[in-house]
């Protein structure tokens, strides 16, 4: 009697409980929750390269422009336009928007503001966006509202290294408070949001500054960006209204989403280039047969299907739609195509039959990352090859791949939205160890591409180095993942494929 | 006693150091470099070498060690690599939300464990001893880190009963006085802020203290069992007394050294087990915190963490020596 009675209590208490305590959700006051994979490590707008943290750092600080996918073109955010002078193609000039009021005390935006980050940038200890302005060798300001930058050699990409990387802190914070205070305490810009708060490894709050001119009333009044690395969580936390928007929802949890009534699942195609390296500094990679064999004995479009449920973008050229300089005519001429029976014979006549190679692959990094290796260590061997899968721990991989010590690999490039600096990282001499290929046709059609400012020029040039990168296959390039996002109907929002979540795309219903 | 909670106290010393020497050289000879993985993956190589020299990675292990051991004993654990804020500083923001999920966690495995097994083992083979051996058996051999996403999946998925993950709601609490979520809003007063910070720690507090519950309810249930049979629990009931004064008056207090003794290894235990379960629940606590510094090789921010956890395994053998002599007035220290 007595026991019944002490669980009758404690069957009553969890009922008042679970009454009391209910799940947070999106409030009246517009406020939307964002579940994140990534997480800034710092105060400092300059202490990460990440591609969450630029998004939201530009929303608050505000930076030159951003790169816009619908129009696939550059726009201005703190600068109006922009213009490289006709004589000297290493002089940038910049003219920023006059009047904008800086968020809490109204302080206008000037051109020192814009020299002041690129110092900072440069020169802070804790930067670790320095890459972004190796192309830069000067800023200084012309005038009030004009800035202008001098890089080292000819740089056409310049904007895909400046825009929306480089955040636009104050000067006058920074020389008053030091770094570390202005960072913390005056976290103040000319974005449409004002940073509320940072919890590292929690959450980090933007609320939205109404008096901002990038700020529109159905945009979100508070934007909570909550870290959530774990998919399963993710896709919870949408379904039971915790988040209202869940970034990077794997294939096989897809279906969660899609079958919810509250929810709906929006792909967007990503930025990031997937693809097997294969480095010619090492042996048998250094036959170029071997690489244009195994490019043949992949089944891309089985793995599509099979492993990544279709969605991901098979790439027949080194780029696909949407980024700068695709050509679809120029791409359809590089295609590879699937051909055990070539690549078999390939591999025979060069007498490579039964070779060991060894593929390398993270695990957990990339959608399905293990099942697509795994899946092409049988393709391999059906050409003759004697394939194995090693699978180091990304931090060991990684280490490795940028030393240029694994022969083969499986890995993705992301961002790669103007597609210079990627590929010079990649494929130039001196870009990187990673690949350990050298081409000087290559390299010069990379330097060209990059000294070429006529926008059909260069694109132009951007495929004949393509196309000579594919007639050596040092790489053989794969699909881009198609990003999927779970997004509550209370929201509209179209994800970007870079990743990055603006405010100012989510309209609240 | 109190010469010997300072030898105690005193002997710890060279096992922190021998601690600290192995963890430095073990996250040092690992593969992996702190430049390569914390920068950009645009980054040139002159930026990963600045980065090196920067962060003192061109310098040969020993003076590293050197530099860290010295700096350490004055109450600098250095400064991380990627958060670039002292270590110290980040351990004591991240600690109180560890301490607190393994104090919630004890509760639960001490709350429901303890009575389930002085039950069992006072009615063996009876149908509450079967109840308790199933949760028993459940406990032990369930992995936290499934047994976590099984509670997202069910309660916060399917359920919609409780939040899946983090610390707290956004805007609810006030500012923090202890870093303790829960214990701050009972100070303010504030009580739907307790409530949240409830709501948010039941899930991985049940997930980190489900497999020490199983085995609190295993240790005590045998312990109980061996009392029962002593002579002075007949002498007990010879007395008169009623059974449950004999149970809970007599048998218990005598069943508790083992019972105590467990609760101490497993508090070493439940700490490294935060470290899965925090990164399953996104819970903002030094063990995800550890995850993350392993993971981009963060060589000040290991060291640290692991000196702390060991530090507080340290201070919670101790505590258990302690208290093993306010409870059985046998035990003599020295002796």
């Amino acid at each position: 009697m007595r026991m019944t009675k002490k669980i009758s209590a404690a069957v009553a208490v969890s009922v008042l409980l679970s009454g009391v305590i209910s799940v947070p959700s999106a409030s009246a006051q517009k406020r939307i929750s964002i579940g994140a994979t990534e997480t800034i490590s710092s105060h400092n707008p300059h202490g990460d390269s990440i591609s969450m943290g630029y998004g939201i750092w530009c929303q608050v600080y505000g930076c030159l422009g951003y790169f816009d996918f619908a129009s696939g073109s550059y726009k201005g955010m703190l600068a109006e336009k922009w213009e490289v002078d006709a004589k000297d193609p290493n002089v940038w000039t910049f003219y920023l928007r006059k009047g904008l009021k800086r968020q809490n005390d109204g302080k206008e935006l000037t051109s020192a503001d814009v020299v002041h980050s690129f110092w900072r940038m440069k020169n802070d200890k804790q930067s670790r966006q320095t890459q972004n302005v190796k192309h830069v060798a000067k800023a200084e300001a012309l005038d009030k509202y004009t800035v202008r930058v001098t890089t080292k050699k000819p740089t056409a990409p310049l904007l895909e290294f400046l825009f929306d990387r480089v955040m636009i802190t104050s000067k006058d914070l920074y020389d008053k408070h030091g770094a570390r205070n202005a960072d913390r305490k005056f976290p103040w810009g000319w974005g449409p949001y004002k940073l509320k708060q940072i919890d590292i490894g929690q959450r980090i709050v933007l609320e939205k500054d109404a008096s901002n001119p990038w700020a529109k009333s159905t945009m979100p009044d508070e934007l909570i960006f909550r870290v959530m690395r774990e998919s399963e969580q993710r896709v919870t936390a949408l379904l039971n209204n915790e988040i209202q928007i869940a970034q990077f929802i794997p294939p096989h949890l897809a279906s969660r989403i899609s079958k919810d009534k509250g929810a709906d699942l929006v792909p967007t195609s990503s930025v990031e280039l997937m693809f097997l390296a294969m480095s010619p500094k090492f042996k048998p990679w250094d036959n170029p047969v071997l690489r244009k064999a195994v490019c043949h004995a992949i089944n891309r479009d089985g793995i599509i299907k099979a492993i990544l449920k279709g969605q991901a973008q098979r790439l027949d050229a080194p780029i696909g739609p949407g980024q700068y300089g695709y050509d679809p005519k120029a791409a359809a001429a590089m295609k590879i195509d699937y051909n055990v029976a070539k690549a078999k014979a390939m591999i025979e006549k060069a007498g490579l039959k039964g070779t060991k190679v060894a593929l390398s692959t993270p695990v957990g990094r990339y959608v399905n990352d293990k099942q697509v290796t795994e899946s092409m260590i049988p393709m391999l061997k059906a050409i003759g090859l004697d394939a194995t899968l090693k699978t180091p721990e990304w931090p060991t991989l990684w280490a490795n791949v940028q030393k240029g010590k694994v022969p083969f690999f499986y890995m993705g490039r992301g961002g790669v939205v103007d597609p210079s600096p990627a590929f010079a990282q990649y494929f130039e001499t001196g870009g990187s160890p990673r690949i350990g290929f050298s081409s000087a046709k290559v390299d010069s059609l990379l330097q060209k591409e990059r000294a070429t400012f006529d926008p059909e020029a260069r694109k132009k040039v951007i495929n004949e180095a393509f196309a000579e990168i594919v007639k050596a296959q040092p790489a053989c390039f794969m699909w881009r993942h198609k990003l999927l996002y779970g997004i509550s109907k209370k929201v509209a929002y179209k994800p970007t494929p870079t990743g990055r979540i603006w405010g100012s795309d989510i309209v609240v219903k | 006693m109190f010469q010997y909670i300072a030898r105690r106290i005193f002997g710890t010393i060279p096992v922190i150091i021998l601690i600290s020497m192995l963890v430095f050289m073990l996250v040092q000879f690992a593969p992996g470099d702190p430049a390569d993985l914390l920068l950009s993956d645009e980054a040139t190589t002159e930026d990963i070498e600045a980065a090196r020299e920067r962060w003192g990675l061109n310098q040969p292990v020993y003076v590293q060690y050197w530099k860290f051991l010295t700096a350490a004993l004055q109450g600098d654990l250095g400064t991380s690599f990627r958060y670039a804020d002292p270590v110290l500083l980040m351990i004591g923001d991240r600690l109180p939300a560890t301490i607190e999920l393994a104090f919630f966690a004890i509760l639960i495995a001490i709350v429901f464990g303890v009575p389930l097994g002085v039950w069992a083992g006072a009615r063996p083979n009876s149908w509450i001893d079967n109840v308790g051996s199933f949760f028993g058996f459940f406990g032990i051999s369930m992995p936290s880190f499934w047994f976590g996403i099984m509670l997202i999946l069910i309660v916060s998925g399917f359920l919609n009963l409780l939040p899946s993950a983090g610390r707290n709601t956004y805007g609810i609490a006030d500012d923090p006085i202890t870093g303790f979520y829960i214990l701050d809003s009972i100070l303010y007063w504030n009580w739907k802020a307790v409530l949240d910070g409830l709501s948010f720690i039941i899930l991985p507090a049940i997930a980190l203290g489900t497999n020490m519950l199983g085995i609190l309810m295993r240790v005590t249930r045998s312990s109980v069992l061996e009392v029962m049979h002593e002579d002075m629990v007949r002498t007990a009931r010879a007395k008169g007394l009623s059974e449950h004064k004999v149970l809970w008056r007599h048998a218990f207090r005598n069943a508790l050294i083992p019972i105590i003794t467990v609760v101490g290894l497993e508090l070493g235990t439940l700490l490294s087990g935060s470290i899965i379960v925090e990164t399953v629940f996104s819970w903002p606590g030094s063990g995800s915190l550890l995850i993350e510094a392993i993971n981009s090789r963060d060589y000040p921010l290991i060291t640290g963490t692991v000196l702390a956890y060991t530090l507080m395994f340290v201070i919670i053998n101790l505590t258990i020596d302690i208290i093993y002599a306010a409870i059985d007035p046998r035990i003599r220290f020295g002796n």
